[in-house]
């Protein structure tokens, strides 16, 4: 059976001057709130309240931690505190604002900026339905990550790693602005399980670097991240998983079929950033923003007859050799 | 694997819901549960509860991520879960033993394969309509399928079963498959609750092209308003396959890692 996950917080409880309006979601660090703050505005609370570690009954304000649970929940605790003082101390309208932080209730609060609007992985979904030639136009993809990419420098430079940017984590306002939000607060130290962590990803957007132990993680590990979103902006789904690409790398032939929509420019820039060796991508946001910015004259090169037809004959030979294999394996089952 | 499940269960006009729905998952195998307890038998509602976790139990054991065997699991699944139950009424020393049926499907290598003891049904819906689905257990089924009318015309007769899961009898089962599932596939496994007051062709309608999101509490609701004050527990999972939810949310590495402690703000 399943966990149960904790009880939100009734709406009207008051946590250091906020007073709670209603819950807005849940994800596995704890639960995010709606409230209002002492001046009347809007803010967002986010409050840690791992599920995995901690419960709650309906009506109470203390989380009820089981002994042997309560050291993860405090190095949990610390982590959360952690990011909370470190996303403080940036002020940058494309990362999401911490305003304050507050201890109550045996537990930590993260007070942020309310955003109003939708992330990008729901706007990718309702352009996609509307089954346009475009996803998004090539002017919208670059001024959004341009956006992006100044917030995600800042992060860098003060020693952070985002490590799960994707489209559901930018979040793009109603005023027309990106924000980089959900900086998985102790993520990896909640799934912590024996002696052992295990790092959260998420398939299509984690760079391979991230399935491995010894995987080194830098600016480079969130510029793949930031490649696979663009790549999502232009195709309308995620790319193929990093291990699956290690498998059967389709990249180049997918981001192929894009030429003529978008520039060569653009498309070469996310062929760079998704570089499967973290040495051949952008080393840093920098790097990236120059590349993203000096092209002034776009090439669009449009595919030949002959291109056409090798990838649809591509695309046959791939399904024959799937139905083949599938044939085999069917075959090694019966015998 | 591509794919996106919903699923609802509503108690009806009855006392208790005894019907209890579930799946769960590895990264490589999918299994979807639906199970009905039976009335005129103690427990129906442990019933239901008791053989879905025995087969989730074994799941969870067996699919390490993949199942050497889909089909060799899923009759064992079914016969564990029949003994469990036989099992549960000595202990408990009950004159008569809890009974359920028991539909379960694994998805695994991108094709679905299915098996079912009594009622509960099976569906796999495609291009607009049904393209497969379960016979019955039932005597109104039998009667259908040797081409005589129904033995009796009282209206309990259709939820009379000739076989369930949890009677000292060994339990008669369907198994069927694998069918290759296609991206649009709508899968769904449910309770008599929903079968009975809504038609094969308005299930496919319910379900497909649509998000099954919200489509499922839509087609839940639907079964209780047809099923009236007294209705009958409705129940149902259903199972979209490819694209509708391709965004995936964050996981978690089922390697064991041994790197630093708090690198979810890593050092940059």
């Amino acid at each position: 059976m399943a966990k149960s996950k904790p009880s939100p917080l009734p709406s009207g409880t008051l946590i250091g001057g906020y007073r709670i309006v209603k819950k807005v979601a849940s994800g596995g660090f704890g639960v995010v709130y709606q409230a209002t703050g002492p001046d009347g505005e809007t803010v967002a609370i986010k409050e840690y309240l791992p599920a995995s570690l901690a419960t709650r009954e309906a009506g109470s304000l203390l989380p009820q931690v089981a002994p042997e649970k309560l050291s993860l929940y405090r190095l949990g605790l610390k982590s959360f505190f952690e990011e909370g003082r470190s996303l403080a101390q940036i002020s940058h309208p494309s990362v999401v604002a911490v305003l304050n932080f507050l201890r109550e209730n045996e537990t930590v609060y993260m007070v942020m900026n309310y955003l109003e609007g939708a992330s990008l992985q729901d706007f990718i979904i309702v352009a996609r339905d509307q089954k346009a030639e475009k996803i998004f136009r090539e002017s919208t993809i670059r001024s959004l990550f341009d956006e992006i990419l100044r917030g995600l420098r800042i992060v860098h430079q003060h020693k952070m790693l985002h490590l799960d940017i994707k489209p559901a984590n930018i979040f793009v306002t109603d005023d027309n602005h990106s924000v980089l939000i959900d900086f998985g607060a102790a993520r990896e130290v909640l799934s912590k399980e024996g002696n052992f962590v295990r790092p959260m990803y998420t398939p299509g957007f984690a760079a391979p670097e991230m399935y491995r132990r010894d995987g080194v993680m830098g600016p480079w590990t969130d510029l793949y991240a930031i490649g696979a979103c663009m790549y999502a902006c232009m195709q309308g789904y995620p790319p193929n998983e990093a291990t699956q690409r290690a498998e059967n790398d389709r990249m180049s032939t997918a981001l192929k079929r894009l030429r003529g929509s978008y520039s060569d420019n653009l498309i070469e820039i996310v062929e760079w950033c998704m570089a499967t060796d973290p040495d051949k991508r952008p080393q840093s946001v920098f790097v990236l923003q120059k590349e993203l910015n000096s092209a002034d004259e776009l090439r669009y090169t449009k595919l030949s007859i002959g291109d056409k037809m090798r990838l649809q004959l591509d695309s046959v030979v791939n399904e024959t050799k799937k139905v083949a294999l599938r044939v085999t394996q069917f075959g090694r089952q019966v015998s | 694997m591509r794919y996106s499940i919903t699923q609802d269960s509503h108690i009806g006009g009855r006392r208790l819901n005894e019907d209890s729905v579930g799946h769960v998952s590895t990264e490589r195998s999918l299994l979807l549960v639906v199970a009905d307890g039976m009335g005129g038998h103690p427990k129906g509602e442990v019933a239901s509860k008791l053989a879905m976790g025995v087969v989730f139990d074994l799941f969870r054991a067996k699919a390490q991520p993949e199942l050497p065997d889909v089909a060799l699991f899923l009759q064992d699944a079914l016969m564990q879960a029949n003994e469990a139950l036989v099992r549960y009424a000595r202990t408990e020393g009950l004159s008569d033993s809890p009974r359920t049926t028991l539909v379960a499907a694994v998805i695994q290598d991108g094709r679905i394969t299915w098996i079912h003891c009594g009622d509960s049904r099976f569906y796999l819906l495609r291009d607009g309509a049904v393209f497969a689905k379960t016979l019955d257990h039932s005597l109104l089924e039998r009667d259908r399928q040797l081409g005589r009318p129904p033995a009796s015309q009282l209206p309990g007769y259709r939820n009379a079963l000739f076989t369930c899961i949890g009677s000292e009898t060994r339990p008669v089962f369907n198994l069927a498959g694998p069918v290759a599932l296609r991206g649009g596939d709508r899968v769904l496994l449910c309770s008599d609750g929903i079968w009975s007051v809504v038609e094969d062709a308005n299930l496919a309608h319910a379900l497909l092209g649509k998000k099954i999101k919200q489509a499922v509490p839509q087609l839940v609701q639907q079964a209780i308003r047809l099923g009236g004050p007294n209705g009958d527990n409705a129940s149902c999972i259903a199972l979209a396959w490819g694209d509708e939810d391709d965004f995936l949310p964050t996981s978690r590495h089922d390697f064991a890692a041994s790197h630093g402690q708090g690198r979810a703000i890593g050092r940059a």
